[in-house]
């Protein structure tokens, strides 16, 4: 008897080394030579068909049929993935029950098999607003396949340079809107969301290029505030994106010129957290509805917006109060005279006060040397 | 040997009074110019240092504070000595400082014999003096337009906020350079002129500074004091007018330090965007889920987005009709618009993904129709 239990144990032992043996090796180089020992086509035997479909426990309907030819057009086809690869925990029919209730409970069951593959971006959304929410309890929350379609995805980056490709980069809006979809609404309409779907113009941010890929962060925090101004100015501090618009690259500077801008900056480096009523850049000209300046309802320089934009957060604002803002200008003869002539007053005052108290002190130290030489020769 | 002569130059009052002016003015100074230069690091480090901006702003207002009552009062003991005491108004700038100044410099250059001869206040104190009171002025006009910029607006143009801050940064810069040129020179490193701490300045001292003073002194001319009857008199009549005017000067400080609210101090929550609004009920299935096929019929699905979308024109009033599926599929004018099995080739599908149709269908829909094409179009 115990050599027969000896036996069952060593047979045990050396499949499930096999088995880890054939997975490492899977997974090691995930190619389309690999072969976990499941092919597609078992899978798709069934999948494949129209209306395979499996009523869940609540009420909801969870569909199963995959489009091989979606599928094999997909990054993952291409790459000749196995099904098994991701649903690790299937081999075979019938399939090992599920505990799913609804449809989110599949998704939430299913996703971190990305981290297999993927563990750089996975881990990345560990420290996301996303995970941070599903973590409180949040089941809406996206997760890896929210926003990457598994069966469907097409590649996003150029192979050779990671660079995010130009069409993946207009579709970026529509996969956030899934979820955001008033946000969307309005930033479709924005300045920069017109440019990107209408135009195509890669220029614009799409949702990604100011909130982040991943580890995106929670966008309602005071350190977000007091960091959103260098997001603005990454685009709108370069000369050669901001010239084929004539848009002013000064935006930065003149802010932090200002009071505001100022005490944003000092927080944002002494006390990251802290909460302020000093505007930053989208206070005033809108989150995700930015309009262009001279736009007639939005537009800052349309005096009448400008003055209500101040209002917000000064209600006592009057018709001049807006002007003591110098909008983006550097004072010139031109733009904001009478700051300009102030310290060109100044420029002039100075040296001429300071330099003639100079040079009457530099005459008596003059003096006071030769005097004290002249004493000490005599002596 | 007898103690040297002392001659009293300032009351302890006056050097109360100096006291405070250096301690504003030096917090002022080591507060406001941080500011002024916030950019750069040894700014940052001093702001640092006070406690942050705010805390720096709160400090530089204090001392603001400070110097204004300091002004009010010396305002009201200035009227006192003039008007009551009628003390020879010494401090008064006249061409004789002029003269002074240029013997002065000529004299540092060895083209004048002589250093000039002066009284109570030569010309480089009464500089000072003058200095610190057109600076306090420009401060204190321009500092209010900072702290109560929307009460400004409300009589001047918005511009001159900014511009009554760049003038307070130049006179700044102006005025700490003085006091380290010309009083830090003149009062520390020439000679170490105690008068300002200890009150008094010894014979040798007012000989070689204030010769002509000493000559008043000695001659008796000097303080002279006022008949006590006549000053019972002025005083009767100087105190309550000075009363009245340094209490609305104070009420004025008052007002400049609490006038106006400039700002909300919380701002109002983001407006109100749903930030978790998907665009089906639910988010999406986690897979490539095709509709499920037994949908994909004219009852199923096309019949009633084509009444949703199309039926307008396309219904009953002639022409292409999508009002039943023998209707649909027999087509208009120009011919089918649904060729079953051929969504390529079917009219609908050219027109829908030109876009800008009157009735444009949504991306999703155009493509359950175009599969249902493709398939064969079914009715059921």
């Amino acid at each position: 008897m115990p050599n027969r239990h000896r036996w069952l144990f060593i047979s045990a032992f050396l499949g499930v080394g096999l088995a880890l043996a054939v997975f490492t090796l899977a997974f090691a180089v995930p190619s389309a030579s690999a072969e976990p020992g499941v092919g597609n086509e078992y899978c798709l035997s069934c999948h494949g068909q129209p209306d395979q479909i499996k009523d869940l426990p609540s009420g909801e309907r969870l569909y199963l049929t995959i489009d091989p030819t979606l599928y094999a057009d997909s990054v993952h086809g291409q790459g000749g993935y196995a099904c098994v690869q991701c649903h690790t925990d299937i081999r075979t029919f019938p399939h090992p029950e599920s505990k799913a209730q609804d449809r989110r409970d599949v998704t939430l069951s299913m996703y971190t098999t990305c981290k297999q593959c993927h563990s750089g971006n996975f881990e990345k959304t560990l420290d996301s607003v996303h995970q941070k929410a599903l973590e409180e309890g949040n089941k809406n929350a996206a997760v890896c396949s929210d926003c990457h379609n598994p069966h469907a995805q097409q590649r996003l980056t150029h192979p050779d340079t990671r660079q995010l490709l130009p069409r993946a980069h207009v579709q970026i809006p529509q996969t956030c809107a899934r979820c955001h979809s008033e946000i969307y609404d309005q930033y479709k309409k924005s300045v920069h969301g017109a440019a990107l779907l209408e135009n195509i113009n890669p220029d614009v941010p799409a949702c990604i290029d100011c909130h982040g890929v991943h580890n995106i962060p929670d966008p309602t925090t005071a350190a977000f505030r007091l960091r959103s101004p260098e997001l603005c100015a990454k685009c709108h501090t370069d000369p050669a994106r901001m010239s084929k618009y004539g848009i002013s690259t000064q935006v930065l500077n003149t802010y932090l010129a200002d009071f505001h801008g100022t005490t944003v900056t000092l927080f944002e480096k002494q006390t990251p957290d802290q909460v302020t009523n000093k505007p930053v850049c989208f206070d005033c000209h809108g989150i995700h509805d930015i309009a262009r300046p001279d736009d007639p309802q939005k537009g800052l320089q349309v005096k009448e917006n400008l003055l209500q934009t101040c209002q917000k957060c000064h209600p006592d604002a009057t018709p001049n109060f807006p002007d003591a803002w110098l909008s983006h200008y550097d004072p010139s003869s031109d733009k904001n005279p009478l700051v300009y002539y102030v310290n060109l007053f100044y420029k002039i005052f100075i040296p001429s006060v300071i330099g003639g108290m100079a040079l009457f002190v530099a005459s008596d130290i003059g003096r006071r040397l030769i005097k004290r030489g002249k004493g000490a020769a005599r002596s | 040997m007898s103690a040297p002569t002392k001659h009293p130059r300032f009351a302890l009052s006056q050097r109360i009074e100096h006291a405070l002016i250096v301690l504003a003015f030096v917090t002022l100074a080591v507060t406001g110019l941080p500011q002024k230069y916030a950019g750069a690091a040894w700014a940052e480090a001093m702001i640092q240092l006070f406690g942050g901006i705010e805390t720096t702003r709160v400090i530089h207002r204090f001392a603001a504070t400070l110097l204004m009552l300091e002004s009010v009062y010396h305002l009201a003991v200035v009227g006192y000595k003039v008007f009551v005491r009628r003390v020879a108004m010494s401090m008064l700038p006249t061409l004789q400082d002029g003269r002074d100044a240029w013997q002065a410099f000529r004299f540092n250059l060895g083209l004048a014999k002589q250093r000039p001869q002066m009284g109570r206040y030569n010309f480089e104190e009464k500089a000072e003096y003058w200095s610190l009171v057109w600076g306090t002025v420009v401060m204190i006009i321009t500092g209010f337009m900072m702290w109560n910029p929307i009460a400004t607006a409300r009589f001047f143009p918005g511009q001159f906020i900014p511009a009554a801050k760049a003038a307070h940064g130049g006179e700044a810069v102006l005025a700490v350079l003085a006091i380290i040129i010309w009083h830090m020179y003149s009062v520390h490193l020439r000679r170490f002129n105690r008068s300002m701490w200890t009150g008094s300045l010894t014979e040798e001292e007012m000989l070689h500074d204030h010769p002509v003073e000493l000559a008043d002194i000695k001659a008796g001319f000097a303080n002279r004091p006022v008949e006590p009857l006549t000053l019972k008199k002025r005083q009767q009549a100087y105190l309550p007018v000075a009363g009245v005017f340094s209490l609305g000067l104070l009420a004025g400080v008052y007002y400049f330090v609490t006038f106006e609210q400039t700002a909300i101090t919380t701002l109002p929550p983001t407006p109100a965007v749903q930030v978790f609004a998907p665009q089906t009920p639910t988010p999406l299935p986690p897979t490539a889920t095709p509709k499920p096929l037994g949908d994909l019929t004219w009852a199923g699905l096309v019949d009633p987005v084509f009444a949703d979308k199309c039926a307008v024109c396309h219904g009953t009033a002639g022409g292409l009709s999508f009002a039943t599926y023998a209707d649909a599929l027999q087509g208009g004018q120009s011919g089918p618009a649904i060729v079953p099995g051929n969504a390529a080739g079917s009219k609908l599908v050219e027109v829908q993904s030109a876009g800008g149709h009157p009735g444009q269908l949504t991306e999703d829909e155009l493509a359950q129709i175009t599969e249902w094409i493709d398939r064969g179009a079914p009715e059921n």
